[in-house]
């Protein structure tokens, strides 16, 4: 018996106990954790899908560029909702702990939990990835705002009469 | 060493003290306040609009000021409480489908999960039974016997600022898009009952600029943006010129003509912000092709009415410029462009508030002859359901490949799909133009996901909360776009056009918008044309 077989034999526990612990951020996670359709439950949905992906990166202690994609699915989420920064990452945090309650409370592997630094070092990775990723969302939405105030929509309010700013531009090209 | 409870890091999680909806609600949900914050809410209307709008006739907007929801003191009117209660009467009297739908909830909860609002923030209050419920505690209080007598114990409760506040907040976290009614066996319309709390804050000058400045700019200019008639005609003018450029055919347009037979009417927005301008290039390019006998008008220059999202009086008020123009110019019917609430409007609401318009025909299409008999009573066809009838009777000649850098899908947008039941047209007119893709089920038809941002809520300084109550439907974009390789969201809605650009920038940048009529313009073979190889259709720069 070693430490990946463990990791085997309590995986599907550990994420599940992960899963429930992230969605019970939300006020109402019972539904969250609750509804299986993915359409139906985006949250619950994205939550299941990108932390079953990354545990098993997390277990292999995986390049962190493999680790992208999932912790993509789950920041981005967050980053809008209502959650301060440290907040939004916190719960990539909680599987170090997850996964010490699960090994203690097993007889047999108890002992493996003295040997997690490697799983924990793969843990502060993905954490310390997924404030930058955190920081990519946040960008990205300043510049959807910044887009959508470009492209004229703006123009139904806090502006002058379009019809003023219109003929000056027609003034200037003309100009031009 | 000691290892850290997963307990504390919990309390770290959800207790932390800027967080509004993380936390385990452990209290009764009338017990927790709203907490207004930058990015949870709408600005207010401005002063000057407020007033130029109490000043026309036939409407009312009271109580116009500064405030902001940030401050404690909303600065209501003296007896604001008994304007609230007299205007609840007033409309309980008015309104039969309200007072039912204030009697009838069982609260069965088959629409609790079902609203995008709650699916994109876990936040209780934005399940449509307790939004209803914000607004029935207080009709169970004052106007039941129950609610009289046992108070709270019947889910009654008086009319204070602090729900004044929570039914601002939430009644401007739903777009009355109608989902929620789809599941309820009642048929309880909470969009409906959303309307109603915004009548009743307008009554004591509570409402937002977004909605209130393009409500303002329509009835003084005939459209949103406030254009003028030159600006409009300008605007429609340079696409003329696109069309030119792209194709080798100049189409034939007219401004305000009496005696056209068709007078089109389309969102504002189609002739005037990017993706919509596309839209409209295929509507130019359509009705030239079958030489249709049509005007604009630069006065009924706007479809959408963002009175449906005012009052009831607002809502009449604009929707009866587009039927005075159509009396005045003396056409034989109104095609309408690619817009949500404008169809809402008319399918819903026009015949009781202006109708029946029985100085117009009803529609028949002048090239295939058939008579569109769904709108007998508002004289109205949608663009939609005339070129699909086009295409059925081969009137247009299409060459799919030209959008064969296109791999579209098609977003229901809710008032099309859930107020007026349009939804296999659009499907027909995409078969033959393009090659798409339908989204999973429970994401369309009549169960579509809303984008988030309907209502007037399509406002920059509540992006955030627009991306995750966009959550859903961008959810299922997604989908289609890692599974078939989808770049195209199209829709028939020119809100849609905007927000869902938004939208998809955020969630799914590889996916654009566009209208339906963008792609039959895109595809359409004009007589006469001198088109080069346009490799992204429409939106080539030359
Ligand atoms: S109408 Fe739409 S936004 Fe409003 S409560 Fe129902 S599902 Fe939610
Ligand atoms: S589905 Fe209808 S009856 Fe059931 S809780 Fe919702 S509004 Fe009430």
């Amino acid at each position: 018996m070693d430490l990946d077989e463990a990791f085997r034999n309590h995986g599907d526990k550990i994420v599940g106990k992960w899963v429930e612990y992230t969605l019970a951020t939300y006020s109402s996670s019972g539904f969250f954790q609750r509804e299986r359709d993915p359409f139906a439950n985006p949250i619950g949905g994205n939550v299941r899908e990108a932390l079953g992906k990354l545990f098993p990166l997390l277990v292999k202690g995986a390049e962190v560029s493999a680790m992208v994609p999932a912790l993509e699915q789950l920041v981005s989420i967050r980053a809008v909702q209502e959650f301060t920064p440290s907040q939004a990452v916190a719960p990539l945090n909680a599987v170090k702990h997850i996964t010490r309650e699960v090994f203690a409370a097993d007889r047999e592997r108890r002992h493996f939990v003295a040997e997690l630094y490697d799983f924990d070092f793969a843990v502060d990775l993905a954490l310390l990835t997924a404030f930058d990723i955190y920081m990519k969302f946040r960008e990205r939405l300043y510049q959807v705002r910044i887009d959508e105030i470009k492209s004229g929509s703006h123009i139904l309010t806090d502006s002058r009469c379009p019809s003023k700013v219109a003929s000056e531009e027609i003034q200037d090209l003309r100009l031009r | 060493m000691a290892v850290p409870k997963l307990q504390q890091l919990a309390n770290s999680v959800v207790q932390g003290p800027s967080l509004a909806t993380g936390a385990i609600p452990t209290r009764d949900w009338m017990d927790i306040p709203v907490a207004f914050k930058a990015g949870n809410y709408a600005y207010p209307a401005k002063k000057e609009k407020v007033e130029y709008l109490n000043s026309q006739s036939g409407l009312s907007f009271p109580n116009a000021r500064e405030w902001s929801p940030e401050d404690e003191d909303w600065k209501l009117p003296a007896g604001w409480q008994d304007i609230i209660l007299r205007g609840l009467k007033e409309r309980l009297e008015k309104f039969r489908s309200l007072k039912i739908f204030m009697d009838c909830c069982v609260r069965c909860g088959a629409c609790a999960d079902k609203c995008h609002f709650f699916l994109g923030t876990g936040d209780p209050k934005n399940m449509p039974v307790l939004r209803a419920e914000l607004l029935r505690s207080v009709y169970r209080n004052d106007f039941t016997l129950a609610g009289k007598i046992l108070g709270r114990m019947a889910g009654a409760r008086e009319m204070t600022v602090g729900v004044l506040k929570e039914w601002f907040m939430y009644s401007y976290q739903c777009t009355e898009c109608r989902r929620c009614s789809v599941f309820c066996p009642y048929g309880i319309d909470t969009a409906e009952v959303t309307m109603m709390i915004r009548e009743l804050l307008h009554l004591v000058g509570v409402g937002i600029n977004w909605i209130l400045e393009p409500v303002s700019n329509s009835n003084r200019t005939g459209n949103h943006m406030g254009l003028q008639p030159h600006t409009f005609k300008n605007n429609v003018e340079f696409l003329v010129d696109d069309v030119e450029n792209l194709t080798g055919v100049r189409p034939n347009v007219s401004f305000n003509r009496k005696g056209a037979e068709v007078l089109f009417i389309t969102p504002s927005a189609d002739v005037f912000a990017e993706p919509g301008l596309y839209t409209a290039m295929g509507y130019l390019i359509l009705f030239e092709a079958i030489g249709l006998d049509y005007t604009w008008s630069t006065y009924a220059s706007e479809g959408g009415n963002f009175g449906l999202f005012t009052s009831n009086e607002t809502m009449k008020k604009l929707n009866a410029k587009m039927y005075a123009e159509a009396k005045r110019l003396g056409v034989k019917y109104i095609i309408g462009g690619e817009c949500g609430h404008m169809w809402r409007v008319v399918h819903q609401y026009m015949d009781t508030m202006n109708g029946p318009a029985d100085f117009l025909e009803v529609p028949k299409s002048p090239i295939t002859g058939t008579v569109f008999s769904n709108a007998a009573s508002t004289k109205m066809v949608h663009i939609s359901e005339f070129t699909a009838d086009l295409i059925k009777h081969g009137k247009l000649k299409l060459d799919k490949s030209r959008n064969s850098h296109l791999k579209a899908t098609f977003h229901d947008s809710c008032n099309p799909a859930r107020a007026m039941g349009l939804m296999d047209e659009p499907r027909y007119i995409l078969d033959h133009v393009v090659d798409w893709v339908e989204m999973p089920e429970n994401t369309i038809r009549e169960q579509t996901f809303c984008c988030g941002s309907g209502t007037g809520l399509n406002t920059d300084e509540i992006m955030e909360l627009r991306m995750r109550s966009g959550l859903p439907r961008a959810n299922a974009v997604k989908y289609v776009h890692d599974k078939h390789g989808v770049n195209m969201l199209s829709c028939v809605c020119a809100i849609d056009r905007a927000t869902l650009t938004s939208l998809m920038n955020y969630w799914n940048p590889d996916v654009g918008v566009c209208g339906i009529s963008e792609l039959v313009g895109n595809a359409l073979v004009l007589e006469g044309e001198t088109r080069g190889e346009l490799d992204e259709g429409l939106r080539t720069l030359l």
